[in-house]
């Protein structure tokens, strides 16, 4: 091609390319998400706070990390929303009060009634979608299993035994995708109870994580059965399966600057 | 006016709002495409180019981290160190690999050549693909023992790197995304094909010595069933009956997987260039050939998921062979020698 046919096509192009900003003048807002953790009705304290579980066990929580991802709103005409991939990685750490507050920008200003996200990361994206810039997120948090080159998705350690006093036994327990082979990532959906009517102000999705469901939501865990479970194949697909049914909307709320 | 429409059409996808139009022009011609070679009797590439095809400015930006010693902790440890072209990239002599400061890693580092064809990553398959594999050597502590974010930081005080991601890249981020995908452009171009057996068998312009011919047949009667194909792999993870070695006990696949039916098993190598790629096994323990024969035909134990593969017709694991017909077999080996890759000034750390 001649370049003199390229500069009298520039400013077509140039007005084409970016003729879509018209379309994208309809009013956007941030959104902000906001995780609360507990233990049944108490709040989660770490380090010494003890709490009893299913099978009359008795714990105490020092860490509690997990990565979510691929954030989506549903309207209520069906239609979704996915926040861009890219942007939507974030660990949650209960230990830094910053990570357990997230704002969403450019959310379009419409009104939703569903909320998803990942439990963890999507292999099926692996390594597009600028997963790969998540990593020294990842590294700093210590979520990366380096030898494996996988994500940790969830890591909750903490102290167990049979009584209140006697909660000194270490526990750990460390789950992500093993190689390409099992992928313990889950899509959490719930419904946020109202309508979220989003406008120019910002608003907040409050959101409850129940500790206790990490232990029972579906597959009850003994921790003295196995008190330390990284990389198994068993257990690990089954805390998964328990992660992702233990969060739910508390309430929708106006963003508190 | 319909030939500017199809002009508009093809620019549109290349064209974003930067307004930039003269770099847009320039960049087109100076940052070219580069082919990865296919050979036509090769497996289908399981790298998808598209999502990241090799350039000539990403190459030369992934020759330059390949062989930085950035990448390490100390400074010193580059991915070449281990990886030496002389030797099909493997470390040359070494057991196991040397990382940081002197320490020890636990196997033997794995040739790199058409890692555009392979399924999964090291011994053990712990990166499913090629740009999560630069994790592992970049971030392990026995090899270069270095975060990611650090690696970033230190290249983005290097003037140098800041040009040369400019160029490699449209958005000209110093993010890992680049950092592996510019390692992987590299990497992916060292296509392994200029061998006697590819003059012989696929291109008509070389004939084996009887010595070769009877190896081969040898080969595909006793070896093939694990060393299939043209990469000479089945790309899956196997016992080929090595005695545990318990000073690593290493449960290779099994450490991935978690399943302990996958305890001791590890990926089947490609035979390329297995003359070049000594020593031999996930540790390193062969020096020779010679060694890795007299193991298949003696040395095979019956250790804990060893593959019924190994087993013989009289149900006794082992590849039994004559020492003639051992002459034979790696006659044949060498045949599988690309002299080229090991000398392709493209790959060339100087």
């Amino acid at each position: 091609m001649r370049n003199k046919e390229v500069f009298f096509l520039l400013p077509i192009l140039l007005l084409l390319s970016c003729s879509d900003d018209d379309v994208q003048q309809e009013l956007t807002t941030e959104l902000n998400l906001t995780f609360d953790h507990h233990v049944g009705g108490e709040d989660l304290e770490l380090s010494g706070q003890t709490y009893e579980k299913n099978a009359g066990e008795h714990f105490s929580i020092d860490t509690l990390k997990y990565i979510i991802s691929n954030i989506e709103l549903q309207l209520t005409n069906g239609d979704t929303f996915k926040y861009p991939v890219e942007e939507s990685y974030f660990v949650i750490n209960e230990k830094d009060p910053s990570s357990l507050s997230i704002d969403l920008e450019d959310i379009p200003a419409d009104n939703y009634d569903k909320i998803r996200f990942g439990f963890g990361i999507d292999q099926s994206n692996y390594p597009l979608n600028g997963v790969d810039n998540f990593v020294p997120t990842a590294e700093e948090n210590g979520m990366l299993w380096s030898w494996s080159a996988g994500y940790k998705f969830l890591k909750l350690e903490g102290e167990y035994g049979n009584s209140i006093a006697e909660v000194e036994q270490k526990f750990l327990y460390h789950v992500g995708s093993h190689g390409e082979n099992l992928d313990n990532y889950k899509v959490v959906e719930l419904d946020l109870g109202e309508t979220l009517r989003l406008d120019q102000d910002g608003q907040s999705i409050r959101l409850d994580m129940d500790v206790l469901k990490i232990f029972n939501a579906v597959h009850a865990f003994e921790i003295a059965e196995k008190d330390d479970i990284q990389v198994d194949p068993v257990n690990a697909p089954k805390i998964a399966e328990n992660m992702k049914n233990s969060f739910q909307v508390d309430a929708i709320v106006q963003a508190s600057e | 006016m319909l030939r500017y429409w199809s002009y508009i059409a093809i620019l549109m996808t290349l064209v974003s709002c930067s307004g930039d139009e003269d770099a847009v022009v320039e960049d087109l011609e100076e940052n070219k495409e580069l082919e990865v070679p296919q050979p036509a009797y090769f497996p289908e590439l399981t790298y998808d180019i598209n999502e990241n095809p090799p350039t000539e400015k990403g190459f030369e930006l992934g020759k330059k981290l390949f062989y930085d010693g950035k990448l390490s902790s100390s400074g010193v440890i580059s991915c070449g160190f281990c990886h030496m072209q002389e030797f099909a990239f493997t470390h040359h002599t070494h057991r196991v690999s040397h990382g940081v400061g002197g320490a020890l890693g636990t196997r033997n580092a794995q040739p790199l050549h058409n890692l555009a064809y392979k399924k999964s990553f090291n011994w053990d398959g712990a990166a499913a693909h090629l740009d999560a594999h630069f994790i592992i050597p970049i971030t392990t502590e026995v090899e270069m023992n270095e975060e990611i974010g650090n690696v970033l930081e230190k290249l983005k005080d290097d003037p140098s790197y800041q040009e040369m991601f400019n160029a490699a890249f449209e958005d000209g981020q110093i993010d890992t995304k680049n950092l592996f995908d510019a390692l992987a452009q590299f990497l992916v171009m060292m296509v392994s094909a200029e061998t006697k057996y590819d003059r012989v068998v696929h291109q008509g312009t070389a004939e084996f010595t009887a010595e070769e011919q009877a190896g081969k047949a040898l080969f595909e009667s006793k070896c093939s069933s694990c060393h299939s194909g043209e990469l000479f792999t089945n790309q899956q993870y196997m016992n080929n009956g090595l005695p545990i070695n318990p000073q690593y006990d290493d449960k290779g696949r099994g450490r991935v997987t978690g399943n302990p039916d996958d305890d001791h098993t590890f990926q089947v190598p490609s035979l390329r260039n297995i003359e070049f790629t000594l020593p031999y096994m996930h540790d390193g323990r062969f020096d020779t050939l010679e060694e890795v024969l007299n193991f298949y035909d003696s040395g095979v134990e019956e250790t804990p998921n060893i593959s019924q593969e190994m087993y013989n017709e009289n149900n006794v694991p082992g590849i039994p062979l004559t020492e003639e017909e051992k002459e034979k077999i790696i006659a044949f080996l060498k045949t599988l020698s690309d002299v080229d890759l090991t000398l392709d000034e493209r790959f060339s750390e100087f």
